[in-house]
Parts: C-alpha cells; structure tokens; sequence
C-alpha cells in the first residue's frame, strides 16, 4: 500500500477527528481577539519605526549643531526635506496597511502569490527610500552648510593659501562618506534583521508557490 | 458584515470547525500553536467571509483560507513543547488496535509529512482528506495536471525521507 494511503486510513479514523468542539459563542469570541500575521507585523514595526524617527527629530531641533543651521539655507532645505520626508512616509504606511487588508482576506492562492510579491517590493522600496533620504539630506545640508558658514569658508581659504586645499576638501568628504557608511550599515543591519526574519517565510513559500505554478 | 451574515457564517464554522482543526494539526507541532493557528484562520476566515459569494462550496473555501493563512499569515509559535508532540497528546494511537509495525510506520509517516514544506503539506492535507486532484488545484489555484506532477513529487520525497 502508497504510504500516503496508510496515513489516510488513519487521518481519517473516528478516533483521529475528535476535535475539541467549539461552540458558537466560542467561535463568536474568538474572530474578536488579534491577529498576529506577518503582515500586520510588517505594518506595526513601520508605524513603531516612523515614531522613533519623529522622537529623534524633535530630541535632535535644539541641540547646537542645529542651532547653528538657524537662519541659514541650510535650514530651509532641512524643512523642506523633512516635510518630504514625512509624506512619503506616510504614502509608505498607507501601503503598508493596504498591503495588510489585501493579503489578509486573499483566497486564491495566486492573488495570494502576487499580494506576497507586493509586499516585498513595498518593504525593498521603503528601505530604499530611508537609505537614500538619509544620504541626499546629509549631503545637501552639508553643501549648503559649508558655502555659507564663514568660519568654513576662512578654513577653505587658510588652506588654499598654504596649498593644502586638495587635502582639506578630500578629508571632508571622507569624513562624511565614512559617517554615512557606518550609519547606512547599521540601518541596512536592522532592516535585514526585522524585515528580514519576518519576510524570511513569505519569501520561502513565495518561492515554493511559484515553482508550483511553472 | 451585518447581523444575518455574521449569524450565517458562524453557524457554518461551527459545523465546518473540524477543517481549521485539521489544517492546525498538519502545521503544528504543540496545543499552544495549534490553538494559535486555529484563532488565526479563524479571524481570517471572518476577515474574507464579505467576499465569499458561494461559487465554491463553503468547505472548499475554508480549506483555502486556512490553507493560505497556514502557509502565508501565520507567525510560527516560538514555544514548543519538546516533551510531548501535539500528535501524541491528541490524537495517540491506540496500541491494541495496531500491530507494532503499522504503529511504528505512521509514527514515522507523521514525523515524515512534519519535514515537508508548508507548501508540500497543503497537498498532502487535501490528499488525506479524500480530495480528487480537480478539487486540490482548485483550492491550491494550479492547473490539476500541475497537482498531479506536484503530488507525485511530494509521495517520492515521503519516500525519500522515510528511507534515506
């Protein structure tokens, strides 16, 4: 006998379908308790991360450094790009949570292959987006910065004058070059770890799923 | 959903429950998990009910959704019971109703089905189940030719396992 048809003769035996029986009150109150789906996990952690991100702002607005951006066109730019920044962001959570109610109530299994497919883009497109931001905001402000504040263009010019003005523009982008590699590296980490655990067996059963379907 | 609907969805659940016990049972491995993934497919279950217009049979469809959330929704309980497998508690085998042999066997079979991939193990759910490979591709969304070649497949890697 196929293995297979052993195990059904036994899947099906009486003893083998005595289930705990629920009621309808059971039942009732059980579609009231939370769902814990990946998904929704996708969407909890982006809204966690955008309120991390607001409390660092406004914990960041007073300290010196920004004082020193006051007036300048630097700041402007800073605004500007923030208030960008936040309305993708929140086109990025409106994804998230579409996302969300569309896998949720899927049942095909290949609207829900295309549904999981969306919800990876949707997550590579939000990492790419934070990275990118952080590295044109940190550059723009800096340009803006530097051609402005007097004490760096008196450095700049202490420098040319003693010849040394390759030297001083090289070490500049070095340093920040070197501060936005470590800082997108320690982002990069920490999306790979939460997206990347939670993603992990959408993206194995995505796999399987569209093997099946060659 | 409105009251009627609702009425009707539960009293169909709970003639239908024993499907979402079963999918539990399959991609589970302890009580707290199978009754984790039992009120997640239930809650998706209630989720898609709006959007079940009756062109499956109510049956099918659960199958569907509980499979999908099986397969997709459902975070992995990180408690196990390491003692006592879930198949032992619930569902043991009764020894005087089976030579050792056979006994031993489906242990290992269930063991064997337990190895399979999430995707493996929906088409073996609805094998068990009596499902004619028209049914399978309908719920699982391939063509039937497509769950034909893909049961096979899954019956030579059972084999594959059991004898290595």
């Amino acid at each position: 006998m196929d293995e297979l048809d052993l195990l059904k003769k036994d899947w099906n035996k009486p003893e083998n379908q005595n289930f705990p029986k629920l009621s309808y009150n059971d039942l009732y109150t059980m579609h009231l308790k939370k769902s814990s789906s990946t998904v929704k996990w996708i969407f909890i952690i982006s809204l966690l991360e955008f309120i991390f991100w607001t409390i660092i702002s406004f914990g960041i607005k007073d300290n010196k450094s920004m004082k020193a951006l006051k007036g300048t066109d630097a700041e402007t730019v800073l605004n500007v790009l923030t208030v960008l920044g936040y309305i993708i962001l929140f086109y990025f959570f409106y994804l998230f949570y579409k996302n969300y109610k569309k896998i949720s109530t899927t049942d095909s299994t290949k609207k829900l292959m295309e549904s999981i497919l969306k919800t990876r883009q949707t997550v590579k497109q939000y990492v790419v987006f934070n990275l990118a931001f952080i590295v044109i905001s940190t550059v723009a402000v800096l340009a803006i910065e530097f051609n402005q504040d007097p004490n760096f263009g008196e450095r700049a010019h202490e420098a040319a004058a003693s010849g040394h003005i390759f030297m001083f523009y090289s070490k500049i982008i070095l340093i920040t070059a070197g501060i936005l590699t470590i800082t997108i590296t320690i982002l990069l980490g920490f999306y790979a770890l939460i997206y990347g655990i939670l993603l992990k067996r959408l993206d194995r059963n995505y796999k399987e799923l569209k093997k099946m379907d060659l | 959903m409105n009251k009627d609907q609702e009425h009707n969805f539960l009293e169909l659940l709970e003639e239908h429950q024993n499907i979402v016990h079963k999918v539990c049972r399959l991609y589970t491995n302890d009580y707290d998990a199978h009754n984790d993934l039992f009120q997640e497919i239930t809650i998706q279950l209630w989720k898609a009910y709006p959007k079940f217009r009756g062109d499956a049979k109510f049956s099918t469809w659960m199958y569907r959704i509980g499979l999908n959330t099986a397969i997709t929704l459902y975070r992995k309980s990180k408690r196990r019971v390491t003692t006592q497998d879930f198949d032992a508690v619930q569902f043991k085998i009764k020894a005087e109703d089976y030579d050792d042999t056979e006994e031993e066997q489906l242990k290992l079979l269930y063991s064997a089905v337990k190895q399979l991939n999430d995707i493996e193990k929906a088409l073996v759910l609805l094998y068990l189940e009596d499902k004619n490979y028209r049914e399978i591709s309908e719920t699982m969304g391939i063509s039937e030719v497509n769950a034909r070649v893909k049961m096979n497949r899954v019956k030579t890697k059972l084999r594959t396992i059991l004898n290595p």
